[in-house]
């Protein structure tokens, strides 16, 4: 800096050093005009430069376009990389704030900020779908205008937020909502917004189990101890009497059939992983069909479709219990006359093993529903069949074990189709 | 939310919270009415005392809102956009409330069914689709007042012909049930009554959206053929 102060003086004394002469030898007016002419090119020379400096600031630009002379460059420098330096930061930080918004929009859970008025300041796709928002339209909405449920805005004005809300979510299809509300930076509100419709639907699934499981006991006991008490207080005649004692031994049979597929099902879900046994399908599907024309006693017509190309890995008896369920129920639920139609396609990609009748067909409403324990679509018809109401559970365990997905597709007094699909690793021989 | 702000911003603040209020009662109507289409499905008569009494908190609402518009309009003599806003408002808050009445007489009607010992899922009629439907129009009128988004608003207006549509179907579907065998009589005319308040909370909502129309744009676009371009 003091360079340039030097330098000032120096350019001033030169002209001064010029100027004297002329003025003391010549006339004295030349001599100042000259002087000033001096002291005036200089001021020209840092004027422009200023302007150059005026007219960047009104819009900093960072290109090349900032260029000074003299002591001016060294400022014009300084400026021109702060500039730079700063521009350089915001684009980092504005990457930053990019990538944690892209980090809450990825989020399963649904987000909102909300600000002291409880107006949204933002919220994630999760959450505009979840509560029906549209965040482009509704930032600075108060959140109580668009998700309107009173228990939502009764939760929300009591400001006791230490257990979740549940919410079932009107908007699309029927979703429970578990909204947690966080306080942050001070008094900011934070919502999230877990989905738990599946973990809402197993706690009923297991209440209803429980419920099931006695219930399903509790008819053939009443059966019994009925019996059991006509038979302990009246002289029952003997013809009498056997009826009776058939009758109960065919509910502690259904119980014991009962107990039998429970223990089946705990031992499934408790077991390792099945051996990788290779399952000749042929054998497997002669058995099937020998099975299905014993309990049909000639009343379906029978048909096995298959190629014999292809195998399955995995254990036997489990795949034997699970098919032959599939194909037992097939029989059950055919009107006599129907087809009973047994088919196992195998390929490189995988296999499908399915059983097609023409039976009396399940409503599109039970389908997601039919694989649950104790799951009846009609209970007086099903028992009848002599169900326990665990056979497809069992099957879509075992099925499970191996990777197969189960596919029901049924129409009303059409029929259904139930197909399984093995993954390609389970096919051997292909 | 306007845009313009007032000089006075307690102004503001009075609007946002009236307007708050109203969607607040909405959200209540609406739960109204699907705890009623509920009860109708699962016969959970336990619920219709609960939707009766809730309705005495729709009243009061509607009354308070009412009371509310007044006082603005002598408080603030407002002009413009925000006239038209409290005009549209005190509207809706009628229509609301009926919309609410009509929930009450559904849940009243499946009261009566199932103390009769009737089930109305032996009539297989598509009560559940036709106010699914009505819900959404309910839903998306509110939505469309939040938002003063007349664009959904119009599309709630085509909605409603849809609903009406439905109504006769289930409508002349009852008559046949009722020719075939006269002891339905009873509870198909209960469900004709339902079914009745189900399309009238249809209307409620189109007439909630002419208002939202009428807000945004100014247009009055009740009772005109050509009124949705």
């Amino acid at each position: 800096m003091s360079s340039q102060l030097v330098r000032g003086i120096f350019l001033a004394l030169i002209s001064a050093v010029i100027a004297f002469p002329v003025g003391h030898f010549f006339v004295e007016w030349a001599g100042w005009t000259i002087f000033c002419c001096g002291l005036g090119l200089q001021m020209l020379f840092h004027f422009r430069n200023f302007a150059r400096l005026d007219q960047w600031s009104k819009a900093p630009v960072v290109d090349s376009s900032l260029e000074g002379e003299g002591a001016w460059d060294g400022i014009f420098g300084r400026l021109y990389r702060h500039e730079k330096d700063l521009r350089a930061q915001i684009a980092s930080r504005d990457d930053q704030i990019a990538r944690l918004f892209a980090a809450i929009q990825a989020l399963t859970d649904g987000v909102v900020t909300l600000d002291l008025h409880n107006q949204i300041v933002y919220c994630n796709s999760t959450a505009e779908t979840q509560l029906g928002l549209v965040l482009r339209t509704d930032r600075g909405q108060p959140i109580v205008n668009l998700v309107r449920q009173p228990e939502f805005v009764a939760y929300l004005d009591t400001g006791d937020f230490t257990r979740p809300l549940t919410l079932r979510s009107e908007r699309g299809e029927d979703r429970v909502l578990s909204i947690y509300v966080l306080p942050y930076a001070g008094t900011r509100r934070l919502l999230q917004i877990k989905d738990v419709t599946q973990s809402d639907r197993l706690d009923s699934m297991r209440r209803d189990f429980v419920a099931n499981v006695s219930h399903e006991l509790r008819t053939p006991l009443t059966v019994l101890s009925g019996f059991l008490e006509t038979l302990q207080e009246y002289d029952v005649e003997r013809e009498e009497r056997t009826r009776y004692l058939s009758m109960m031994a065919e509910q502690s049979s259904r119980m014991e059939s009962i107990v039998q597929d429970l223990l089946t099902l705990s031992s499934i879900e408790s077991a390792p992983p099945p051996e990788n046994d290779p399952v000749d399908m042929v054998n497997l599907l002669d058995k099937l069909r020998r099975d299905a024309e014993g309990l049909s006693a000639g009343r379906h017509t029978i048909v096995v479709e298959t190629d014999g190309q292809g195998d399955l890995s995995g254990s036997e008896p489990e795949l034997v219990s699970a098919f032959g369920n599939l194909v037992a129920n097939a029989v059950r639920y055919t009107p006599t006359g129907g087809t009973v139609r047994i088919s196992w396609k195998a390929s490189a990609k995988g296999a499908e093993f399915a059983v097609q009748d023409t039976g009396i067909g399940i409503d599109a409403k039970h389908i997601p529903r039919l694989t649950e324990r104790f799951y009846r679509v009609d209970r007086g018809r099903s028992r009848d069949a002599g169900g326990t109401g665990l056979g497809l559970a069992i099957v879509k365990h075992s099925l499970n074990r191996h990777q197969a997905q189960l596919e029901i597709k049924s129409t009303l007094g059409v029929g259904s189709r139930f197909a399984v699909h093995f993954p390609a690793n389970r096919v051997l021989g292909i | 939310m306007n845009d313009s702000q007032h000089l006075s911003s307690q102004f503001d603040d009075d609007l946002s919270r009236l307007r708050t209020h109203v969607l607040q009662m909405g959200g209540l109507v609406e739960t109204q009415v699907s705890a009623a289409i509920e009860a109708y499905e699962t016969g959970e008569i336990a619920s219709v005392k609960t939707i009766v009494e809730t309705d005495r908190k729709v009243n009061e609402l509607e009354k308070a809102i009412d009371d509310d518009c007044a006082h603005i309009i002598a408080k603030r003599q407002p002009t413009a956009s925000d006239l038209r806003l409290i005009l549209g408002i005190s509207k809706i808050v009628t229509d609301l409330e009926r919309a609410g009445d009509e929930a009450k007489k559904i849940a009243k009607s499946v009261r009566r069914i199932y103390e009769n010992g009737h089930l109305p899922s032996q009539y297989g009629v598509g009560i559940r689709h036709l106010a699914d439907a009505a819900l959404v129009m309910v839903r998306q009128s509110l939505d469309a007042f939040a938002r003063l988004d007349a664009e959904l608003a119009n599309s709630v207006i085509r909605a409603d012909s849809a609903v009406d549509a439905e109504f006769k179907s289930i409508f002349r579907q009852l008559i046949t049930h009722m020719m075939e065998d006269p002891r339905t009589i009873t509870t198909s005319i209960e469900i004709v009554t339902i079914a009745r308040a189900i399309e009238r909370i249809g209307d409620h909502a189109k007439n909630i959206s002419e208002q939202v129309v009428f807000i945004v744009e100014g247009r009055d676009v009740r009772h005109t053929k050509e009124k949705v371009q």
